[in-house]
């Protein structure tokens, strides 16, 4: 419990910083918030009238202070580009970024774990080299460029996967949790479903190739030093199929170390969004913050900022809880 | 009975630069029986030496720092032209070997300036201890609370787009990976004998960390340093195709393919393919280094290959 | 035990991903792919963000939207048609010989979305709420002093100078009309989605980040006929080569601002027409007068490669400008005299005024490839006469505020690409050289009175004798021209790719990248 208040604590103190970090770089950018906020060709006494109005001639400090009050009321503030509230937008960009974060996340782990405890099983093997080389590849390909890749090829040659977007344009329902999966299943509709698994199988499966290279080599790291433990070879004597070994004896004890991976996995996955959502036109959080960042909206990048970070503390949080809740060592150190 | 392991000689490099013989059981001589690490070691080395001598290695060498070439613009690979030309005409080759500088200088730039302000934050919060630790510690939590490449992204969006400010960027968002990796070395070497002993006899702090601490933490710092060589090129490149990095006509493998990328589907796709090559193959070689150096600076997970 | 049941739920959860994983590669039919439907409903994949829906402060991409959902009282024709304008909203209009009076009969029977009739109070409330929010393109509506409603269907403009009204109203900004309850209504409302036009389309969904949706109006005036595109989605396509690829694929029906070079290739492609649009766009640098003296300025355009980029650079579709007008606005010329590329000459001159060791700043839009490409060209000249050109992208927005901060501090060359609000030579003389108390898009920071005297009058003039004000435009052109105030580069094409099943498009460099969807039909 104290760890956890502890924990608690520090997180809150680091998005306080976050908070902070992002405020000082938004207000570098090299432009002026007003005359975009103003439109197009605006006079300058307009552009003034817009600067009082949005209190840009406040002393910086003052307008932290406030944009610190207006987050505690959960108010994200406007887009100075499309003078939309940004909370009614990361609804719909949010669940776009976490539905491709989450299954590439899954599809990793998937690929990864199994391959990691082949990998450990056959050390020094051609197959340990062969899994080293696919998940050292994985991490060194440029996403923006295997991307372009897979699309040439499964998209525009072959035909057999859409190029971009969450869903067919003639496709429509309703999206009660935002997540497309969901709703479509909801929608009750095989043909829908269809539609939106076939426009996730792209940028899943290139999101997902860096932290797959990166779980193959935590779980083969971790598993090596499981198996050198007593226990493994006191198991092998005992003549306990290897399968067992490896899967229920080992793999359940490198897990827990490594699962830690599992937020650095989700990590790599959302941040990658920026150029995976790019290249697919896919309408997320990553996309709005990179749409942002060329109209010069810091309210935008601020917020988008924020609760990407926000999500990615909170992750970490929760598993560091779980791993502490299994592995009780955590407490002490 | 076993015979006696004969002493493996020296290699005229080695005797160069005044190291002695690899002796069996040490980290080189590890690193030596891995033939992916070696491989991997000799790429790098490719492109170090390409980088090195981009200018006589190429008769375009003009182009090669960005002089079009108007009339030749979009030619496939062929006799004089070997990866074919750009869209301004230029040698795709030559752009490449010159990119391979900008690359190197980013990956190397990034990760120095990343590990000096780590090992120094790290260094100091460890060896004092107490508020300034907590408060140095928070801050390196703070910036380790943004995912990889957002903070990167937002700082060289700030800063504008060129060379230094991309360095700066990614910087800004590694630092802290190091601060932490020294400052848990530091923790326990504060509490080695030989550091109480020169504390007791007054030297003061500063010579200290810089003498005693910082020399004796720094291993695991360079072994991490160096695997992190092929991410900070692959950071640097997504950092370009978002429009985010060197300036034109600076020659860069991540703008060849954001550029290159409009051409490939007229069936020009000479300059992102080679640009794309370059990129992985150089990222490759170097995470294979590090991963094989990680291995064999670990003990337990030394392959026996 | 707990810690075996997380495990057990990682591996269900990974094997209901690999599940999902593989059969979305392993399977896979060639039929189901298009987009781009059979079923009357048209996909623009289109590269700009729409940001705001108010017709009264839109001026920019916005138009490809807000033209076919609002009209206005003119529209102007094509080049080459044998009338400058047609009628649209207005049927016929007449002036006074000085052109300060103008009258306008509507056209009967026209509804808005909302169902009210179009008349002549709510033509004259739109264009009141234009003028007080005095935002986006309102300076169009200037010489209005007052409007008067004669009767249901007429309606008369008093100006306070001679001006041609009749042009102004085919504005491709500022002269939408709206609904008498639109024109009560803030931006807001708009921006929600809320429309209040008398087009062939309504906005049926918008998102700022996504696109915008289109439904046709059933109630048109112009009528609907089998074939017609009933559903409209713009989406917003940024990245080119993902447009290229969807244009390609069948997944768009119709894009725009491709790169130039990938237009050879498509225009192969059997499934689909390239079509260019002839030119009232244009690429120029404007040169600082604060930080660079006659001598630089003259040797900067002497060495600008005019001829090397028109031939090589936008897929050769480009041509050299002819000063400032673009060849297809009315009041152009061929006959100007205009700089050759001479790098001697300019080297020359440098000498002769002892300048050496200079470098020059080329501010250009992040992201722009030919913008980009000019400017790596034109510094390889540079370089062979001492001249250090820096490259510096930046979003327009940044470099539009960098450059009206502190003129003598400001970038040396600004490139700007402009095309006109409505068609007129004066559009491009008063906006990027008359002389500005403050720099607004004069960011050349020209000033030359005898100049503003000479443009002034030939706007004044174009509304009754348009042959003498082509005269002076042309007069003052020349002026542009000898005084170095900018590097004139290129006329550019629009150019836009659309299915060859699809029939109807005419290319209206007037209104550039809008597509009129009702024009549109599809030929199975």
């Amino acid at each position: 419990m104290r760890y956890l208040l502890r924990r608690a604590g520090t997180s809150l103190v680091v998005i306080l910083g976050v908070v902070t970090i992002t405020f000082v770089v938004s207000r570098v950018v090299p432009s002026d918030p007003a005359s975009l906020y103003a439109g197009p060709r605006a006079r300058p006494a307009q552009v003034e009238q817009v600067r009082q109005d949005l209190k840009l001639d406040d002393p910086v400090l003052t307008q932290y202070v406030s944009y610190l009050g207006d987050l505690t009321r959960g108010d994200l503030g406007i887009s100075f580009a499309t003078r939309r509230p940004i909370l009614g937008d990361l609804r719909s960009f949010l669940p776009a970024t976490l539905e491709l974060a989450l299954l590439a996340t899954a599809l990793s782990m998937a690929i990864g774990i199994p391959l990691g405890v082949l990998a450990s099983s056959r050390r020094g093997k051609p197959k340990d080299s062969v899994v080293r080389l696919f998940a050292v590849t994985s991490v060194s390909v440029p996403v923006f460029w295997s991307a372009l890749i897979l699309q040439l090829f499964f998209a525009s040659k072959l035909g057999w996967l859409p190029l971009s977007g969450r869903t067919s344009s003639n496709v429509e329902f309703g999206e009660p949790t935002g997540f497309f999966v969901i709703d479509s299943i909801l929608s009750g509709s095989p043909s829908n479903v269809w539609d939106v698994v076939r426009h996730l199988a792209l940028p899943v499966t290139v999101m997902a190739a860096y932290p797959t290279g990166l779980t193959v080599r935590l779980i083969r790291g971790s598993m090596l030093e499981v198996l050198g433990e007593p226990y493994i070879e006191a198991a092998r004597v005992g003549q306990i199929p290897e399968r067992t070994i490896l899967y229920q004896l080992a793999l359940k004890n490198a897990l827990a170390p490594a699962l830690t991976i599992l937020g650095l996995t989700f990590a790599y996955s959302v941040s990658s969004a920026f150029l995976v959502e790019a290249v697919f036109n896919w309408p997320g959080l990553g996309k709005y913050l990179t749409d942002a960042i060329v109209r010069v909206d810091f309210p935008v990048i601020t917020a988008a900022t924020l609760v990407i970070t926000v999500i990615y503390v909170v992750v970490n949080l929760a598993l560091d809880l779980v791993h502490a809740k299994i592995d009780p060592r955590v407490e002490l150190s | 009975m076993a015979a006696p392991t004969p002493t493996p000689p020296t290699s005229p490099a080695r005797r160069l630069l005044g190291l002695g013989p690899v002796t069996p059981g040490s980290a080189v001589w590890y690193y030596r029986r891995n033939w992916l690490g070696m491989v991997a070691a000799c790429i790098v080395g490719a492109f170090v030496i390409a980088a090195i001598f981009a200018p006589w290695l190429t008769p375009y060498a003009e182009q090669g720092r960005g002089v079009p070439d108007l009339p030749q613009r979009l030619k496939g690979p062929n006799g004089s032209h070997w990866m074919g030309t750009d869209e301004l005409g230029r040698d795709v080759l030559a752009r490449v070997l010159f990119g391979a500088r900008t690359a190197l200088l980013v990956a190397i730039g990034v990760v120095v300036l990343a590990v000096v302000v780590g090992v120094l934050v790290g260094a100091i919060a460890g060896y004092f201890g107490g508020w300034v630790d907590e408060i140095l510690m928070r801050i390196t939590d703070t910036f380790l609370a943004f995912p990889p490449l957002l903070l990167a992204v937002i700082v060289a969006a700030a800063l504008g787009a060129s060379l230094q400010n991309t360095i700066v960027a990614i910087a800004v968002s590694w630092w802290p990976w190091y601060a932490r990796q020294i400052r848990a070395q530091v923790l326990s070497l504060r509490e080695r004998s030989y550091v109480k002993a020169v504390q007791a006899i007054g030297v003061p702090s500063h010579k200290i960390i810089r003498q005693h601490i910082i020399p004796n933490a720094m291993a695991p710092v360079w072994v991490q340093a160096t695997a992190d060589l092929g991410a900070s090129i692959l950071t640097a490149a997504g950092l370009s195709f978002v429009g985010l990095g060197p300036r034109p006509p600076t020659p860069d493998w991540g703008v060849m393919i954001a550029d290159g990328r409009q051409f490939v589907l007229s069936g020009q796709w000479w300059i992102a393919v080679f640009a794309g090559a370059a990129i992985t193959i150089l990222a490759l070689a170097f995470n294979l280094c590090g991963d094989v150096i990680r291995d064999v600076a670990d003990p337990k997970t030394r392959g026996d290959q | 035990m707990k810690r075996f049941r997380l495990i057990a739920v990682l591996v269900a959860l990974t094997f209901a991903a690999a599940a999902c994983g593989s059969s979305d590669t392993a399977d896979g039919d060639a039929g189901e792919t298009g987009g781009a439907a059979t079923d009357g409903s048209f996909v623009y994949a289109f590269p700009f963000a729409i940001t705001d829906l108010d017709p009264a402060s839109a001026f920019s991409s916005e138009n490809v939207v807000l033209q076919n959902v609002y009209e206005s009282l003119t529209t102007f024709n094509p080049p080459g048609s044998a009338e400058l304008l047609s009628p649209s909203l207005a049927e016929s209009w007449t002036s006074n010989d000085d052109a300060t009076e103008w009258t306008f009969t509507l056209r009967e029977g026209v509804t808005f979305h909302d169902g009210t009739p179009l008349n002549a109070e709510a033509v004259r409330a739109s264009l009141q709420r234009t003028i007080d929010l005095d935002l986006g393109a309102a300076f169009i509506l200037l010489p209005i002093e007052s409007m008067d409603v004669v009767d249901d269907l007429t309606i008369t403009f008093t100006l306070g100078y001679p001006a041609p009204l009749d042009i102004v109203m085919s504005s491709n900004y500022g002269a939408s009309i709206m609904s008498i309850d639109g024109s009560t209504q803030d931006a807001a409302w708009f921006n929600e989605g809320n429309d209040a036009g008398t087009g062939p389309y309504t906005i049926s969904a918008f998102s700022p980040n996504e696109g915008t949706k289109l439904s046709r109006y059933d109630d048109y005036w112009g009528g609907w006929a089998d074939g017609q595109f009933s559903e409209i989605d713009i989406q917003l396509v940024e990245d080119p080569v993902l447009a290229e690829q969807m244009i390609r694929a069948g997944d768009a029906d119709a894009t725009n601002n491709l790169p130039f070079d990938s237009y050879a290739a498509l225009a192969e492609e059997e499934s689909l027409s390239v079509v260019k649009g002839e030119s009232m766009q244009n690429l120029f640098g404007l040169l600082n007068h604060e930080r660079l003296s006659p001598e630089v300025r003259e040797a900067l355009v002497l060495s600008f490669p005019y001829d090397e980029v028109a031939e090589n650079l936008y897929g050769g579709e480009a041509t050299r400008a002819q000063g400032i007008i673009p060849q297809a606005v009315w009041g152009s010329s061929t006959d100007l005299d205009l700089p050759e590329t001479d790098l001697d000459a300019a080297a020359k001159l440098l000498a002769d005024a002892g300048t050496t060791d200079l470098s020059v700043t080329y501010s250009f839009d992040a992201g722009t490839t030919e913008q980009q490409q000019i400017g790596e060209v034109w510094k390889a000249n540079l370089a062979t006469i001492g001249i250090d050109l820096v490259l510096e992208p930046l979003t327009f927005d940044a470099r539009w505020e960098l450059a009206q901060a502190d003129p003598a501090n400001a970038q040396d060359i600004f490139t700007l690409f402009w095309f006109p609000t409505f068609v007129t030579p004066y559009d491009f003389m008063f906006s990027l050289f008359r002389s500005e108390e403050a720099p607004f898009f004069n960011l050349g920071y020209y000033s030359n009175p005898a100049f503003d005297d000479l443009i002034d009058e030939a706007d004044a003039l174009s509304g009754t004798d348009r042959e003498a004000a082509i005269e002076l435009f042309q007069q003052a052109g020349q002026t542009l021209i000898d005084d170095n105030s900018a590097v004139f580069m290129l006329d550019v094409p629009n150019v836009n790719v659309v299915q060859s099943n699809v029939e109807g498009y005419t290319p209206n460099p007037a209104y550039a990248g809008v597509i009129r969807f009702h024009e549109l039909s599809r030929n199975e």
